[in-house]
């Protein structure tokens, strides 16, 4: 039991990894909370299911269009929004993505009604495993997964667009003088961004069944983990993402499952009450 | 940064200024129509009291500060309207007075990124790294240290070496004694004489009077957004500031 729950844990971790990295890329990057996280997770599991239900492609040519819609979606909001108040504090930014997450997840309840879906593919039998009972969509997600968290450690650390998404959120106007287009770094931002939070709607879109709150779901976990692991810090929201997979899976040996999220809630509320910068800041390096 | 010979004043200036006027947003100027002119190779310390105007002059020069009237050329190129990176390509650097490397990453990484995105500055790459490196020893063999770990002294040689690593005409330089304990500044001004032995020409806005005097080798004072007087380093003595410091400038 224990070490199922942890199993379980442990994958839906992973899932909350790819949308904790790109709300902690864009706070570091862009220097704003992304409260639109959860309603492109939606409609990144929407598209992937149009792409794959309604033009029967397969799940992961309907993954890539579901990481390409949701990029595009980034930089197109870049476009309009965000970039137009680039000069705005931190708390404007924020609630214009609150505005943004309300008008996606309309679109998506506009367009595709709000009856649950899911995606076009075949029941497998769960594998058994010295008694654990592993399913086919968690070995999905946490292959995907991994393969995404390495390609991204790859493009952040040892790749020329990294270090200039590194040095725009370190000093933006001082990556200006060595020739770093902060518009352009942006834009990217918002493609790789798009990318992870459309790839994990997807994920999310083969867990559960896919309506338009499918992303609000996710939305306090993707917010803990980033917080947990230090706003601003890759490593830390995907640890942060782990921790809190764990714990609320696990938390159902103690409470009724309908109410892990308080774990979550749990979690904000100690860290923004004893530690703010999370356990893995990027702030923590001396400035 | 190619040899040492001292030009005469009769060559084209590393820097001309004419009429630079600056401010920040719907504000009033605070860079009031300051004319300049350097000699290549040499150093130049703008001093002045707090609020004159200094940083603000060197920002706009670096092209972090819009200018409203006047021009900038670096070795007869027009730079007055260019991007911050444009004035980089055309060979004028710039270290900030603060914040001047990137904290979280590494030694190695932020001497890539000195010059991977710039385009079209000629005599960038290994041999110009190999140069710099020449005269920040203590930064080889280190490249996988974080910046933001350094002490304040060797940050200051790191962001003078990225600055130095695209081949500049001429390095501005912010106040780079600020916040240093008096041996650090000893360093920190020994290591601006060798980039100035290296050929570059050096402007050093420096809140530090006597550091600046010590190694240029002329100075401007700028009081209220002007300059209100140009001499020979040698020729000044702090002693006799007083009284240019808080004069009243029309």
């Amino acid at each position: 039991m224990v070490a199922q729950l942890f199993l379980n844990g442990l994958v839906t971790g992973l899932l909350l990894a790819l949308p904790a990295l790109a709300l902690t890329l864009v706070f570091g990057v862009l220097k704003f909370a992304n409260f639109a996280v959860g309603a492109m997770l939606t409609l990144g599991a929407y598209a992937a299911w149009v792409a794959n239900t309604q033009l029967g492609l397969s799940l992961p040519a309907s993954a890539a269009v579901a990481a390409i819609t949701v990029a595009l979606t980034g930089i197109l909001s870049d476009q309009l929004v965000f970039e137009r108040l680039k000069n705005r504090d931190s708390i404007s930014l924020l609630v214009a993505s609150m505005g943004l997450s309300l008008v996606l997840e309309n679109i998506c309840r506009f367009f595709l009604g709000n009856a649950s879906r899911s995606f076009d593919v075949p029941i497998s039998r769960p594998m058994r495993w010295e008694g654990l009972r592993i399913n086919q969509e968690q070995i999905t997600t946490a292959l995907t997964v991994c393969v995404c968290l390495v390609l991204a450690h790859l493009l952040l650390r040892h790749s020329p667009l990294g270090r200039a998404m590194r040095a725009v959120a370190d000093n933006p106007s001082l990556a200006a003088t060595r020739g770093v287009d902060r518009r352009l770094i942006a834009r990217l931002t918002w493609a790789l961004v798009g990318a992870l939070i459309g790839l994990a709607g997807v994920l999310a879109g083969l867990d559960r069944s896919i309506d338009p709150q499918i992303g609000w779901n996710y939305q306090i976990p993707i917010f803990a983990a980033a917080i947990l692991g230090g706003l601003g810090s890759p490593v830390g929201a995907v640890v942060g993402a782990l921790v809190i997979g764990i714990a609320e899976e696990m938390s159902a040996l103690l409470i009724p499952t309908n109410y892990r999220q308080i774990v979550s809630f749990t979690v904000i509320l100690v860290l923004l009450l004893f530690r703010s910068n999370g356990l893995l800041s990027a702030k923590a390096v001396r400035k | 940064m190619t040899g040492g010979n001292r030009s005469g004043g009769n060559s084209i200036p590393a820097l001309a200024i004419e009429g630079l006027r600056a401010g920040y947003g719907r504000g009033g100027d605070i860079v009031r129509g300051i004319d300049l002119r350097q000699d290549p190779e040499t150093i130049l310390a703008v001093i002045g009291p707090n609020g004159s105007g200094k940083s603000s002059f060197v920002k706009t020069l670096a092209g972090m500060l819009d200018v409203r009237a006047g021009s900038v050329r670096v070795t007869g190129h027009d730079v007055t309207h260019e991007a911050p990176a444009r004035r980089v390509s055309a060979g004028l650097a710039y270290v900030p007075q603060e914040a001047n490397v990137f904290p979280n990453l590494t030694i190695g990484e932020n001497f890539k990124l000195a010059t991977e995105f710039l385009r079209g500055r000629a005599g960038v790459g290994p041999e110009q790294r190999e140069r710099v490196l020449s005269l920040f020893p203590e930064l080889a063999g280190r490249f996988r240290a974080r910046a933001g770990d350094l002490s304040g002294g060797q940050r200051q040689m790191l962001a003078f070496a990225s600055a130095l690593l695209a081949n500049p005409e001429v390095l501005l330089l912010d106040e780079p004694s600020a916040g240093l304990s008096p041996k650090i500044v000893d360093q920190t001004m020994e290591a601006v004489l060798r980039v100035r032995e290296a050929g570059v020409t050096v402007l050093l806005v420096e809140q530090n009077v006597t550091a600046a005097l010590r190694i240029a080798d002329e100075a401007v004072v700028l009081v209220a957004g002007q300059l209100s007087l140009r001499a020979r380093a040698a020729d000044l003595r702090a002693a006799d500031l007083g009284e240019l410091f808080f004069a009243k400038v029309v």
